[in-house]
This record gives C-alpha cells, structure tokens and sequence, in this order.
C-alpha cells in the first residue's frame, strides 16, 4: 500500500505543476523553458522555512507568495522581449536560478537541503492532501479557461497586437497569468519538498523545465483534462516499467518530437479527432 | 598577464560558440526556427571524429567524414523533421527540436556508452608559446585560425557566389530565395549542410581539446548556442559572431570574479538577460 | 461644430525618414472625414500615430481637449477610439460572433480581476447578434472566421470594432480587396454607421466611394498636407491632381489598387 500512495503522491504534485505551467503557457501562449525554477523556489522556501520551525501548512502560501511574486519580476522581464526571444529568456531564468543556489553555502550549494521536518500527517493524509490541491488546480484551470480572463488569455495566445486595438490592456494580463502560474508551482514545490524530504538544485534545471513541458505538450496545451492525464501518466511511467526507467529521456524526447510532427495539439487534439471522425454528419 | 590570458582563453570558446553559433543563425534566419538540436551535430561530429582517427590515425580523414556526415544529417533533418511543420505556430518546431536534440543525446549515451570516447594518438597537444608568455595548446591554436578561416571562406561565397547571395539574402528575408530563382529547399538544404558541417568541425576540436567525447558534450552548446544567437540579434550573422566571442570572453572573467556567486552558465544567461532587458532586440540587431 | 479630434502639427521621422511632416487638421463631431493620398503618403502612419501605436517626434494629438500622449494604445481605444486595420485579423479559433462578443465585453476585461471574476457572456452575445445583423452577416454568426470570403471578414472587423462603442471610428481601407458591389455596399453600411452618430475617419484609395460618401476631405502626399476641404473642391486642385497622376496611381473612380 505504501509504495501505491507514494505513486499517487507523486502522481498529484506532478499534475499540479504541469496545470500551472499549462495556465501560462497553455492559456496564454508564453513559451517558458524554465518553469522548474518556480517549483524550486516553492521547494526551497518551503524547506527552509520548515527547518527553521515554521509548520508546514503555513510555509505554503509563503511560498506561494515568493514564487508568484518571482513570476511577477520574469513576467515583466517577459514583456519587454518578442516572443521568440522569450523562450531563451525563461530558459536564462531558470539557468540563473540552478547557478545562484548552487553557490549558496546558506542553501546547501550542490548537496542541497535534507531532514526537512515532518508535517505532521500520514502519509495517507498527506497523499489525500495533494490529490485535493491537484484537483482544486484543475477545477481553478477550468473556471479560468471559461471565464472572461480565459477568453482574453486565449486571444492573447492568438494574436496579442489585435487585442491590444480591443482595449485590452495586454501586459497587466500576461503578468496574472505569469503570477498565478509561478504561485501555483511554487505550491507544488512546498509539496515536492514536503514528500521527499530532501531537495537539491539539480532537481530544478533544465531537464526538470523540459519534462513539465513536455508533459502539457503531450497532453495538449490549454487542455486541463488532457494536461492532467498526460501528466499523471507521465511521471510514474519511468517507475512503472523499470526498462521506461533507464530510457526515460528517450522516451521523453521522443514523444515530444513525435507529438509536434503529428499532432500539435497534443492528445487532447488527437481524441477530438477521433470524436468528430466518430460523428460523421456535422452539427 | 592574468587579464590577457583570461581574454585569449575567452577568444579560445568564443571561437567554439561561433562555429556552433553559425549554423544557428543561417537555419534561424531562414525558418525563424530555434534549432536546439543543431548541437546533436556537434556531438555527432565528436563521435565520427573519434571513430575515424582511432581507425584511420589521420586527423584530416576524422575531420572530413566528420563534416560529410554531419551536413548529409543536417539535410535529412531539414527535409523530415522540419519541412513538414513549418507552417505551424512557432512552439511546434521549438518543442519538436528540443525532443529531438534530447533524443540525440540518449541516442548517443545508449550506443556509445555513457564514459564516452578518447583519442588512440593524441592530436595537437603540443605547446605553443605566442607573445613571450601566452601559452596555448596547438588545438586551441587550431581552434581560433580554423574557425577565422572558415567563416572568411564562407563570407567570401556569400559575396561571390550567386547561390550565396542568395543564402545570405535569405537570413534577412526568407522569400529572397524565390526571386533569385532559387528554391527555399535548396537554400534550406545549404544553410542546413554548412551549419550542420561547422557544428561537426566544432564538435571534432573540441574532442581533440579535451581528448574526449562524451554524449552530453552537446548540452551546453545546445543552449547556450540559442542564448548566442538571441544575444547577437537573431537573424544577424555578425551580431552572432560578435556575441559568441564576447560571450566567450565574458565567461571567462566572470568565472573568475563572480565563480563564488554564480556558476559558468549562470553567468553567461545572466549577462544575456541583462543585455536584453537594456536592449530588447540583441546586441546587433537588424532594424 | 466642435472638434473631437484635433491633430496638431504633427511630425513623425525615423531612420532618417520624415513619414508625417507637420500635419494639422481636425475632425468634427459626427463627421465621416475621408483620409486620402497617393501610397506612402503617410495615411496609415498617421492613424497609427492617433491610436498609440507610433509615437510622434513633435505635434499633439487631442482627444475632446484632452491629450492622447503617453497613453498606451489600450487607453486610448478606452477614451472612445476604435480602429479597423487594413489587413483584416479575426481570431481565427473563435467563431465570428466570439469575435465580436470579446470586444464587446470591454467592461468584463477592463482588468484582470473583473475579467477572473465574470462568466457569462449573455448580454455580449445578444450585442453580437444585434451588430452582425446590423452588418448583414448575422448568418455566418457560429461559424469560423477562416472560412469567410473578404467582404464578410471586412464587415466582422467592422462589427468589432463597434462593439467598442466608439466615439471615433478608424477605418484603414475597409474596401480594400473588395469588388466594386460589395465596396459600394460596404461604402453605404459606414455611411450609415455615421449617420446614426459615429464620427468617422476613413482612410481610401477607392476614390469614386470616397467622394460618394465623405463631406470633406483631408489629403497627404509625402507626408504632408497639401489639400483640405470639400471633395468637388479637392479633387479640383492642381497640386492634388498632379500628387495622384504624378506617382501613376490611376485615379479613376471605382478602381482598386492594392493595399500599401
């Protein structure tokens, strides 16, 4: 039983952060290659503020606050560059952050920071703790793509100059999305830290940026419910098949590169195309 | 003397980033694509390299089936990877080319092992003394005149040649091909092969510096090569050069002044970001 | 009359280039004021100026007194502009009545929080339908943009545009791609738009619709204003006439030329 609760806890954390990177990049069509340097954040303040005897229900929304607000000072960074540019940017951001941690005697450099204290619950409790988190994500993901800030994000995604002559002021609404995603991650991150006990910065690089986003590619970007299934697939696979494990980024680079030559719009696209093939006359 | 040799070792990695640099922008400048997995010909070219001299014993043999290789690639990733999606938003081929270089790499750990390869005869490892003081390995000599010589060469057919004016017309504006009677694939073909070629020279020096080839070599060009690129202008063949020594060169300083707060890639992407937020475009770009 | 829009002496100059050279002019509440000149004389630049997107060298321009300056281009369609480009941009992953919808829905969006904590779209849908019908393409309502021939496109950009309730409508070529039925109707729709309050600037190369439905005219050559005034007048001017049969530019009525 334990190992399965271990699975459905990673499971969760993992659907949270592909829906957070989902809400800034699926949503509003910002490219970010360094998305995992927010769930560091989130890990690292968590940690420590634990370590120094914080409890840890309170440690999240600080950390919280500290990745959004992270999110805030990229995403203004974010606006001054084209988009094409952005993607290096955010890459550089989460360069940056891996740099400057390992650096940091104070935030134990390479070896990062271990005996995080215990939250208190089981570890049943807690794994039914980041299911609901998760799932609390993907409803907010829902209600955001339906409500008017998903519209505008979406035509955003589409073509910002043109929203821009619509009275939209575009910068303050790419900034929400950068902040609400960052924060999210950050969250994730508190949990990630909180379920292993142990951080290290090499746990936030490149690699880690790649796999999320990889994760709402193959799910489909702007698509919660295929985001989540991707996601939730995604990360145990490797634990699954022990063959998986040693191949993983095979297997990773692969489907993202099969993904983008087949199917842009990831599985969520693939399944409406076999619902409309299903459904021959049209509406 | 610290000062000129930190500068000189700079110049040595710059002229690195160039070769890879290069490539980067003739593929960006005619499909606005980021080509992430340009660095999997660096590798590729290591691999070759390696393989061909351990066979062969001649430096020059490696060197040429290294570039054939690599620039036969090139084309066959333009023709199967990239043609099919270019029509689509740019996330597409951005995503799909980090897949592939990812791909490469593992590739590359599960055939070759992941300890990597060295030299049977170590090639150009002797001492060259410059200025009195200036020591450098002859690889490293090899390095900065190799490079300077191809990319004179390469501007020269730029400037002479009809097909390489219309290469070089095409990094600025993509539909230049057409009008002079050239088609985007053959140009895309070129830019392809010659990119991929020097990405593979590249990849063979390196080997020969560090006497070893090893399936991440590429990792650190991969990005750093787009950060290179972005820092030049995108789409500026100059301004490319011109960041990939200045890049080089700042790397090398600031490990040494700043090595106690930021690591080697830090600082490079630091200073990338700092150069943008002051000029959003890049460093030489085309207005 | 009162000026709505008073554009004084404005000039616009990058990369050693003098696009707009001290221009002045005014348009007047409930006008539909035609914007003409041979290509490259500045027209487009000179609403990209107005709306925010090209900021000026020197010159003001004042928006009932007030100034425009400095105010991003949201802002600025905020006080009461709306512009229609020339090169139509529908979101194509709406249908047509989303489009219009969305513009329509400008206090929903007015900031990220009133846009986070608002769902329905009732009353934005019903101005939609009320505005397509009101353009003659209330059928193609649910259906994708990308499927549209250009007379409908052009129609949904204006649609769009008003959803804006605008007190100044910019219009950059509407007719442009159009063949000359569709043009004369499409002329017809923005007269009728003005008519029922809307100040109009329109910018044309389709000069035959030009003089059928503006009241005066402004016109630029080279970046400078050279003629002002009734449209029989203008057109009579020497130094308008030479502007357009120097450069080649057929000014016959009813021609099309295509976009600059």
């Amino acid at each position: 039983m334990e190992y399965e609760i271990t699975l459905v806890t990673t499971m969760a954390i993992s659907v949270l952060f592909a829906l957070s990177l989902n809400l800034i990049t699926g949503f509003c069509g910002q490219i970010s290659l360094g998305h995992a340097a927010f769930l560091g954040v989130g890990a690292y303040t968590s940690g420590m503020l634990a370590k120094a005897g914080v409890p840890f229900l309170l440690t999240l929304p600080l950390a919280m606050l500290l990745a959004g607000a992270l999110g805030i000072v990229v995403g203004l960074a974010s606006l001054r560059v084209r988009a094409d540019f952005l993607a290096i940017t955010t890459m550089g951001v989460g360069f940056l952050f891996v740099g400057v941690v390992r650096q940091q005697d104070a935030l134990g450099a390479e070896m990062g920071i271990s005996a995080i204290p215990d939250a208190g619950m089981s570890k049943a409790a807690f794994m039914l703790f980041t299911v609901a988190l998760a799932a609390a994500t993907a409803l907010l993901s829902s209600y955001v793509r339906r409500c008017w800030m998903g519209r505008v994000f979406a035509a955003i995604a589409e073509d910002e100059d043109t929203v821009r002559v619509l009275g939209i002021d575009v910068p303050r609404f790419k900034l929400t999305a950068f902040a609400l995603g960052t924060a999210l991650a950050g969250l994730g991150g508190g949990l990630y830290a909180q379920q292993l006990k142990f951080i290290a910065p090499d746990s936030f690089g490149f690699i880690e940026s790649i796999t999320v986003l990889s994760m709402v590619v193959v799910g489909g970007i702007g698509s919660v419910i295929g985001v989540t299934v991707s996601a939730a697939v995604l990360s145990v696979l490797p634990s699954w098949f022990q063959v998986i494990g040693d191949y993983k980024l095979l297997v990773y680079g692969g489907l993202l590169f099969l993904m983008m030559r087949f199917s842009p719009g990831g599985m969520a696209a693939l399944v409406t195309r076999i619902f409309h093939r299903g459904r021959r006359p049209a509406k | 003397m610290l000062y000129v040799e930190l500068f000189a070792q700079g110049l040595v990695q710059g002229s690195i980033y160039a070769l890879i640099a290069l490539g980067l922008t003739l593929v960006y400048g005619l499909l606005r694509i980021l080509h992430v997995a340009h660095a999997a010909f660096f590798t590729l070219g290591g691999y070759v390299g390696v393989m061909v001299a351990n066979q062969t014993g001649s430096l020059t043999a490696a060197i040429a089936a290294a570039v054939i290789v690599a620039g036969i690639g090139g084309i066959l990733m333009f023709r199967l990877c990239y043609q099919p999606i270019l029509h689509q938003p740019p996330f597409v081929p951005l995503i799909a080319s980090i897949g592939l270089y990812i791909a490469a790499e593992e590739l590359f750990r599960i055939i070759f092992g992941p300890s990597g390869l060295s030299y049977k005869d170590a090639f150009l490892q002797g001492q060259v003394v410059l200025f009195g003081t200036l020591r450098f390995k002859q690889a490293e000599i090899a390095v900065m005149l190799g490079s300077a010589a191809i990319i004179g060469v390469l501007s020269l057919l730029q400037t002479r040649t009809r097909i390489g004016v219309a290469c070089k017309a095409t990094v600025s504006d993509p539909q230049m091909a057409e009008s002079f009677g050239i088609s985007l694939r053959k140009v895309g073909d070129i830019n392809f092969f010659v990119g991929s070629a020097l990405a593979a020279f590249a990849g063979v020096m390196v080997s020969v510096l560090n006497n070893l080839v090893e399936p991440t070599m590429g990792s650190v060009p991969s990005y750093k090569g787009l950060a290179i690129i972005v820092l030049g202008g995108l789409g500026s063949v100059r301004g490319s050069l011109a960041a990939a020594l200045v890049l080089g060169v700042v790397e090398s300083f600031g490990t040494i002044y700043l090595g106690h707060l930021l690591d080697r890639n830090a600082i490079a992407f630091a200073f990338l970001i700092l150069v943008l937020m002051w000029r959003p475009q890049g460093l030489f770009a085309r207005s | 009359m009162s000026a709505l829009l008073r554009v004084g002496a404005v000039t616009v100059r990058f990369d050693g280039v003098t696009a707009i050279d001290d221009v002045s002019f005014d348009v007047n509440q409930g006008e539909l004021l035609g914007l003409i000149g041979p290509n490259g004389a500045g027209k487009t630049t000179m609403l990209r100026v107005i709306t925010g997107v090209v900021r000026q060298t020197a010159g003001t321009v004042l928006l009932d007194g007030k100034s425009l300056d400095g105010l991003p281009t949201h802002r600025r369609i905020r006080r009461g502009l709306a512009l229609s480009q020339q090169i139509v941009t529908p979101f194509r992953r709406m249908s047509v009545i989303d489009n219009v919808a969305l513009a329509a829905g400008a206090d929903r969006t007015a900031s990220p929080l009133k846009a986070l904590f608002h769902s329905g779209r009732k009353r934005e849908l019903e101005i939609g339908q009320q505005l397509l019908a009101r353009l003659g393409i209330a059928p193609q309502a649910n259906e994708s943009p990308e499927i549209q021939p250009m007379g409908i496109l052009k129609r949904l950009e204006l649609a769009r545009s008003l959803a804006l309730t605008p007190r100044l409508l910019l219009l950059d070529e509407p007719l442009a791609g159009l063949n000359s039925k569709e043009a004369r109707l499409l002329a017809d729709t923005i007269t009728e738009i003005n008519r029922s309050g809307t100040t109009i600037i329109l910018i044309e190369h389709n000069l035959g619709e030009v003089l059928r439905v503006c009241r005066r005219l402004v016109v630029l050559d080279n970046g400078v204003k050279i003629a002002e005034g009734e449209p029989t007048t203008v057109m009579n001017n020497a130094v308008v006439r030479s502007a357009y049969l120097g450069t080649g530019a057929a000014a016959q009525t009813g021609e099309q030329h295509a976009a600059a």
